[in-house]
């Protein structure tokens, strides 16, 4: 696909993030949309006919993330150059940050709980625009400290003005 | 004075007086809402219920006029060299520290109580968004010009010696007070007004002009030429009534618009870009060099018979939300676009900034050096492919869209906090990409979109490579001392000293670039440089 090539920079070799995201996504998922399932098929069975177009709804939605996630996660890639942090995003809709480590305010390391039991945490980098999205789900832990730790490091010694 | 060479202050006693108003009206429109059919059932004679209404004013005053006394009692404010404290607060107590070199704006503002009083509240806005500016309220109107320039005095890197910064002990200031008094006064040098030119001015002409060519204008007085024909038809006048709120909103908004951008004025001094605006309730804001983030010229539909363009800036510091301080014009011909585009960015990065502006505000296709929507994207965008485009100079990038809605936006690099590529699934069938240019929250979010993927992929590049450059070249944010060591500044009771010091930055004749020699290929000729009057003491607003 050479669509691909395009968000693929020269000589840009990108770090994808741990596999286990794909697990706790779909965890998130199952139980986000397990609910109305169940909700769902019991009515179902109760009054039967076309109510049972609801949980047919949910079910497919939640194939259709199953089918999906993987994917996004696989698409996730992040790299630090000299100046910038690079994050590349999606598989529908693409999108490709740089952020340069003079422009952060702040860095933030976040981990819920089904996140936490996979060892996982979110890092997202905050400049002074809340449009810029450089957020990196998905990272071990370790790497996430130690990226946290290399980013601060970073701004402060090219931090600019805004 | 405290150890940390911090000065404290009250702010002036009359705080609570015009803070207490506000209370009793708030207790005044709860009360009415509350109570009014209990008081309408009682049945009591018209004089005594004029007297129930008096006695829940005068009590809702007492009250607020208690807690405003408190609230004054607890707030102080202080000025170091490096910031600007307030303690504020009853129950939960508040200290905001703002450093100066961080402040983004400082406005003087006078609601219309105050105004006529003679007391001005001052605002000073940092970057930590919406709710992170401090207000001093009230002062006394010399107090709040004084401390102004005091502030900006210091936050451009000047050094006044220990000037008495602000009023010290306000009350007693009967408006010639030592913190009032001019530069030069032997109670020490205060921070001089920096001298202002006058730029452009708003004829109340042209603010009616603009509003009565806008579409929601239209759209009411069709709306109400229609609500007249049923009336008269059906011969029953219910209808009317039943659109009074739409139509009070509307007039409020209209009012709102007409009120605040009353007498629009924009000035330039060394400390930065002066706006002042207001019919009522008057504004003047200081926007120090360099804290534009992106500007913007938009222009309505219907403003294309008279040429017209709204001038919108994003500054950090001022939220998405805040609607008034982001417009830096509100109605200016393409000549006076130019003008004011030359007080954000002097320099366009341009032999032609004119031609550049020009094609930027009303060209089309590839004309100047623009970079527009390759061909085979035009059934996406049909109307706008052919303007939808960027060009990229040395100091900034135009952005350009709209066809009917003209829009224009220049984003300097230096300002530029992040980039971003995005592609959907049409563009990519398409090899298109948009690029974003990632600034401070404001009206303006910059990007570009639907353009060549090749080209996207370049522009990234480009960019993330000059907004590198202009980031390590950038500026102190201290910005007097560029040009300026503190030191030689600081020959402390010489006012002229520091205006001559002043007078190096001041936009046309100390730049490299003399606007004389920009002007060169003008079509629209503007002039040479903004028509300057000479505004000695800024005393109109």
């Amino acid at each position: 696909m050479d669509s691909d090539a395009a968000f693929d920079l020269d000589g840009i070799t990108w770090r994808p993030v741990s596999p286990k995201l794909a697990p706790v996504r779909v965890t998130i998922a199952v139980i986000a949309l397990g609910l109305p399932l169940l909700a769902g098929l019991v009515l179902a069975i109760i009054f039967g006919g076309w109510v049972w177009t609801a949980p047919a709804v949910v079910a497919l939605l939640l194939v259709w993330v199953l089918w999906l996630v993987p994917r996004q996660v696989r698409a996730i890639g992040y790299v630090e150059l000299d100046e910038d942090l690079l994050i590349r995003k999606g598989v529908m809709f693409r999108s490709l940050v740089v952020v340069p480590y003079g422009r952060m305010q702040y860095v933030e390391v976040q981990a819920g709980p089904v996140a936490r039991s996979r060892g996982i945490a979110h890092v997202q980098l905050h400049t002074a625009s809340a449009q810029s999205d450089a957020s990196i789900p998905g990272l071990p832990e370790a790497e996430a400290a130690r990226l946290r730790d290399q980013l601060s490091a970073q701004g402060e010694a090219r931090l600019a003005g805004l | 004075m405290d150890a940390d060479g911090v000065q404290w202050h009250r702010v002036h006693r009359v705080t609570p007086v015009l803070n207490a108003w506000k209370v009793a009206a708030a207790l005044f429109a709860i009360f009415v809402w509350q109570y009014s059919d209990t008081v309408g059932q009682l049945d009591l004679p018209v004089a005594q219920v004029l007297l129930i209404i008096l006695g829940v004013l005068v009590v809702g005053s007492l009250i607020g006029l208690g807690f405003s006394t408190l609230a004054w009692s607890r707030t102080k404010y202080g000025l170091s060299d490096e910031s600007v404290f307030l303690h504020s607060g009853i129950l939960f107590r508040q200290q905001r520290h703002v450093r100066l070199d961080r402040m983004q704006t400082v406005d003087v503002t006078q609601p219309l109580l105050a105004r006529i009083t003679g007391f001005a509240a001052l605002k000073i806005e940092s970057a930590g968004g919406a709710g992170s500016n401090l207000t001093l309220q009230f002062l006394r109107e010399e107090t709040a010009q004084q401390l102004r320039n005091d502030l900006l005095a210091r936050a451009a890197g000047l050094r006044l010696g220990r000037a008495p910064a602000g009023p010290v002990a306000a009350s007693t200031a009967a408006g010639a007070g030592p913190g009032a008094a001019a530069a030069g006064a032997p109670g020490g040098p205060a921070a001089p007004e920096a001298p202002e030119r006058a730029v452009l001015g708003l004829t109340a002409a042209r603010l009616l002009g603009s509003l009565a060519l806008s579409f929601g204008i239209v759209l009411i007085s069709l709306f109400f030429l229609g609500l007249l024909v049923v009336v008269i038809v059906t011969q029953n006048i219910g209808p009317l009534f039943a659109v009074g709120a739409p139509v009070l909103g509307a007039a409020a908004y209209w009012w709102g618009r007409f009120a605040g951008e009353f007498s629009f004025r924009v000035a330039t001094s060394p400390d930065g870009i002066r706006v002042r605006q207001g019919l009522l309730e008057t504004k003047a804001r200081t926007i120090p060099p360099g804290r534009v983030q992106a500007v913007r010229f938009a222009q309505p539909l219907m403003w294309r018979i008279k040429g017209w363009w709204r001038i919108s800036v994003n500054i950090a510091g001022y939220g998405p939300e805040e609607t008034t301080g982001t417009v830096l014009y509100p109605v200016a011909t393409e000549a006076e676009a130019a003008q004011l585009l030359y007080l954000v960015q002097p320099d366009l990065g341009t032999d032609r900034p004119l031609d550049l502006l020009h094609t930027g505000l009303v060209g089309t296709a590839d004309a100047e050096g623009f970079v527009t929507t390759p061909r085979r994207a035009r059934w996406l965008d049909p109307l706008i492919w052919r303007r939808n485009g960027y060009r990229l100079t040395d100091t900034a990038t135009l952005l350009r869209t709209g066809r009917w809605w003209r829009s224009l936006i220049v984003v300097p690099h230096e300002r530029v906090q992040s980039l971003g590529m995005e592609q959907g699934p049409l563009a990519r069938r398409l090899h298109l990409a948009d690029i974003a240019l990632h600034s401070t929250p404001g009206p303006i979010m910059p990007r570009v979109g639907h353009l060549d993927l090749g080209v996207a992929r370049d522009l990234l590049r480009d960019l993330t490579e000059r907004a590198r450059r202009a980031r390590h070249s950038a500026g102190p944010e201290r910005w007097m001392e560029s040009s300026q060591p503190p030191a030689a500044a600081a020959g402390p009771s010489d006012a002229a000293a520091l205006r001559a010091s002043y007078g190096g930055i001041l936009p046309s004749p100390g730049l490299p670039e003399a606007p004389a020699s920009r002007e060169e290929g003008s079509r629209s000729g503007p002039p040479a440089e903004p028509q300057a009057t000479e505004h000695p003491q800024a005393r109109d607003d």
